[in-house]
């Protein structure tokens, strides 16, 4: 019995450290430069 | 005589694309087609008296067709059109209905016909971009895509289910099976939308662009996503989705070789994906009716028109591209 609590301790633990891992933190660093403009005239030749 | 065009499906896609169709004179007569008979009717009485509601989807009465049902439901009727010697631009947007339209290009080059492949805003002009990012380098090494919003409620289900379905990279000259939600990386894309953190995803941008690209090392499509969106992923959606999607955006990010030197060329678009998806299948059909397209067989924009005409004729209709400077 207390190897069954043990394990299922260890599952919910596993599964709440894979959540948090899963669902925390960004996927990088944004530009630092630069930015967006709309193709048009030159760019459509 | 003129020409005839059947429209599929009438939700957000598809309306928009019957709409584009209507606009131009190259269609006598533009048939709508939806499971919705109600829906479908006030789409047809909208267009005008050019367009007509059809209780059925009967491809022998129409000389091109444009397919805007969900993707599940799109391949028995594309492949009942190439049966029937008939045009076929699809938005499909899901990998299996992707692979198995692109096996019917021995059939469509048999009997002459053109099927345009995942016409629509990802894939389709996401394909467009990367063409014309690539046009400035004497070699292409990688493609990169992401995608953040979607079109109507077909489209938002079909993101949440490519959420939890195994995506498709193209790695090394080689196709490599990826876990869904994997592969962070956070993707600047036009104003408004900004920064997004960007996951792997069962799309099927890379299956089209990698047979334009002969020898290129790396091929990937990723999907903007929120934390909400990839811990329900694997459950049924807990809302409904909007009726006609919000703003959306695209990034395509081509590496490549200008000589002896390495460059990167970033393009985007923001748009409401379904109405830019709606231009885009609307602007590809009217191409095939008026022969501006002339290749034969199935397969995605990236080979079958030219980037730069149709950029600037998009542009026209209101979907602009962008291109991002000076990093």
């Amino acid at each position: 019995m207390a190897l069954l609590r043990r394990a299922l301790a260890a599952i919910g633990i596993a599964g709440i450290v894979a959540a948090v891992l899963r669902l925390r933190g960004s996927g990088g660093v944004p530009p630092q430069a630069g930015g967006w403009r709309e193709l048009s005239g030159p760019d459509l030749r | 005589m003129g020409t005839t065009a059947l429209v599929c499906g009438a939700g957000a896609v598809g309306a928009r694309a019957a709409r584009h169709l209507i606009a131009d004179e190259s269609f006598d007569s533009i048939l709508v087609a939806d499971a919705n008979r109600k829906r479908g009717a006030a789409v047809a009485a909208a267009l005008g008296p050019r367009a007509v509601a059809v209780d059925e989807p009967v491809v022998e009465d129409a000389d091109l067709v444009v397919v805007a049902t969900p993707s599940g439901k799109q391949v028995d009727l594309v492949r009942h059109a190439v049966a029937a010697g008939r045009h076929v631009v699809s938005v499909a947007d899901s990998v299996p209905t992707v692979q198995r339209l692109l096996d019917l290009d021995a059939e469509a080059h048999e009997r002459g016909v053109v099927v345009a492949v995942g016409a629509g805003f990802s894939p389709g002009l996401s394909c467009l971009l990367a063409c014309h990012a690539a046009s400035e380098f004497d070699s292409v090494e990688e493609v990169h895509v992401s995608k953040h919003g979607t079109g109507g409620p077909a489209c938002a289900r079909q993101h949440h289910a490519a959420l939890r379905s195994t995506g498709l990279d193209w790695r090394d000259h080689a196709w490599r099976r990826r876990a869904p939600g994997s592969g962070r990386e956070l993707s600047f894309f036009p104003d408004p939308i900004g920064g997004a953190d960007c996951y792997r995803a069962s799309l099927p941008d890379a299956l089209l662009l990698v047979p334009n690209f002969p020898g290129v090392e790396r091929v990937t499509a990723r999907l903007a996503a929120t934390r909400r969106d990839r811990l329900t992923a694997s459950l049924p959606m807990l809302r409904r989705p909007h009726t006609e999607g919000r703003i959306g955006g695209l990034r395509v990010e081509v590496r490549g070789r200008q000589g002896s030197n390495h460059q990167t060329t970033v393009l985007g678009a923001v748009d409401r994906p379904a109405v830019a998806a709606g231009t885009v299948a609307g602007q590809v059909a009217r191409w095939i009716a008026t022969g501006q397209v002339t290749h034969r067989g199935a397969l995605g924009l990236a080979g079958l028109v030219e980037p730069l005409p149709f950029l600037r004729e998009l542009a026209r209709s209101g979907v602009r591209a962008a291109v991002f400077e000076g990093a």
